[in-house]
């Protein structure tokens, strides 16, 4: 990190900023009792189905997270395709 | 009509016990007839922090098992007559008492005081339980750490299961010159996370140690500044409108130049 970042640009870099965000995602995957790897199977389990519907999917590449809304939380699958030109 | 508060925070360390004394005192100085029971059985720890340890006799766990009046076990603070303590039982575990003693216990005291806090054991086990059975309102004490927050969080969610009504918070040993140079999570953003009312913010104070180094308490001391911030908490717990003190800097590019050297103009640190 950089001396001029830090000071002009960086206020990403601040611990409190870090602090601030692992909280919102602990919080989230505490009050959905959802562990680690139960979202890693949760996420193999989805791209099977997929798969079965969508032959273009890249299964290694689904992004399934827990996310933090100011009303409700959301689950957010992120699932890229291959693009078959 | 008399109030019983349990104040409580999951994780252990963050200041229950210097804030019941503190809040206990400040009530009593207000006036108030007030109890503080130490409701952490076989870590008893309130007596210290007042500095009663060596006048118990009795302890809770002999007024609920009946080896004794609730009028015996009780100690008298050093400077207010109408403060008294409950002290923990040291040689038993929490298993010792149940809540429905605690409920009894409660009652028992509310004919007698204006208040009645019950310090809570970390934790969220049978401990915690007994401490909230009694309570009419929980306050949760946490420091703007990620740990301390996270257990908080865990609390609130506790103390709303068992029908607790919504916990206030009061945020402890906040360092105002860290949360302006952007290296500790500041009320708003605590606040932001638990989304819960806040009763009060507690600056990070030397004094807190020296006070109880010596076993009394910070609000007895005019020049402490987290003495101020119990009594201002104690007021408001009474329903009174007192403003927050102003802890946080605005910072702006010179105050951050100078953060970053290690220094800061003099007279910005309050």
């Amino acid at each position: 990190m950089g001396f001029f970042n830090s000071l002009f640009s960086g206020k990403r870099d601040r611990s409190s900023d870090v602090a601030r965000d692992r909280l919102l995602t602990v919080l989230v995957h505490d009050r959905v009792k959802l562990t680690p790897d139960m979202l890693e199977q949760l996420k193999a389990e989805l791209s099977a189905v997929i798969a079965k519907y969508v032959p273009s999917v890249e299964p290694g590449e689904i992004e399934v997270s827990l996310m933090r809304g100011e009303s409700s939380d959301h689950l957010k699958a992120d699932i890229p395709l291959r693009r078959t030109t | 009509m008399s109030r019983v508060i349990t104040i409580t925070s999951g994780k252990g360390g963050v200041g229950k016990t210097t804030t019941t004394a503190n809040l206990g005192t400040a009530l009593a100085m207000q006036g108030l007839r007030v109890a503080v029971v130490d409701a952490d059985i076989g870590l008893r720890n309130l007596d210290v922090v007042m500095g009663l340890e060596n006048r118990i006799v009795y302890d809770l766990v002999d007024v609920v098992e009946g080896r004794c009046r609730l009028r015996q076990a009780l100690i008298k603070d050093k400077h207010f007559p109408d403060l008294c303590l409950l002290p923990a039982a040291q040689t038993r575990d929490k298993d010792a008492v149940s809540p429905d003693d605690m409920i009894a216990l409660a009652n028992q005291l509310r004919a007698e005081f204006d208040y009645v806090l019950f310090d809570s054991p970390a934790g969220i086990e049978a401990g915690f339980r007994n401490a909230i059975a009694g309570a009419d309102e929980v306050v949760i004490v946490t420091t703007p750490e990620v740990s301390a927050v996270r257990d908080a969080d865990r609390i609130i969610g506790l103390v709303e299961a068992f029908e607790k009504g919504h916990p206030r918070l009061i945020l402890n040993r906040l360092k105002p010159r860290m949360v302006s140079r952007g290296e500790m999570m500041s009320v708003e953003d605590v606040l932001q996370i638990l989304a819960i009312d806040l009763v009060g913010v507690v600056p990070d104070d030397e004094t807190i140690v020296t006070a109880t180094n010596r076993g009394e308490v910070a609000v007895l001391d005019r020049t402490s500044l987290a003495g101020r911030a119990f009594s201002d908490i104690a007021r408001r717990l009474k329903g009174e409108q007192v403003p927050f003190m102003v802890l946080e800097e605005q910072q702006g590019v010179i105050d951050r130049l100078f953060g970053m050297f290690g220094r800061r103009p003099r007279g910005s640190e309050r």
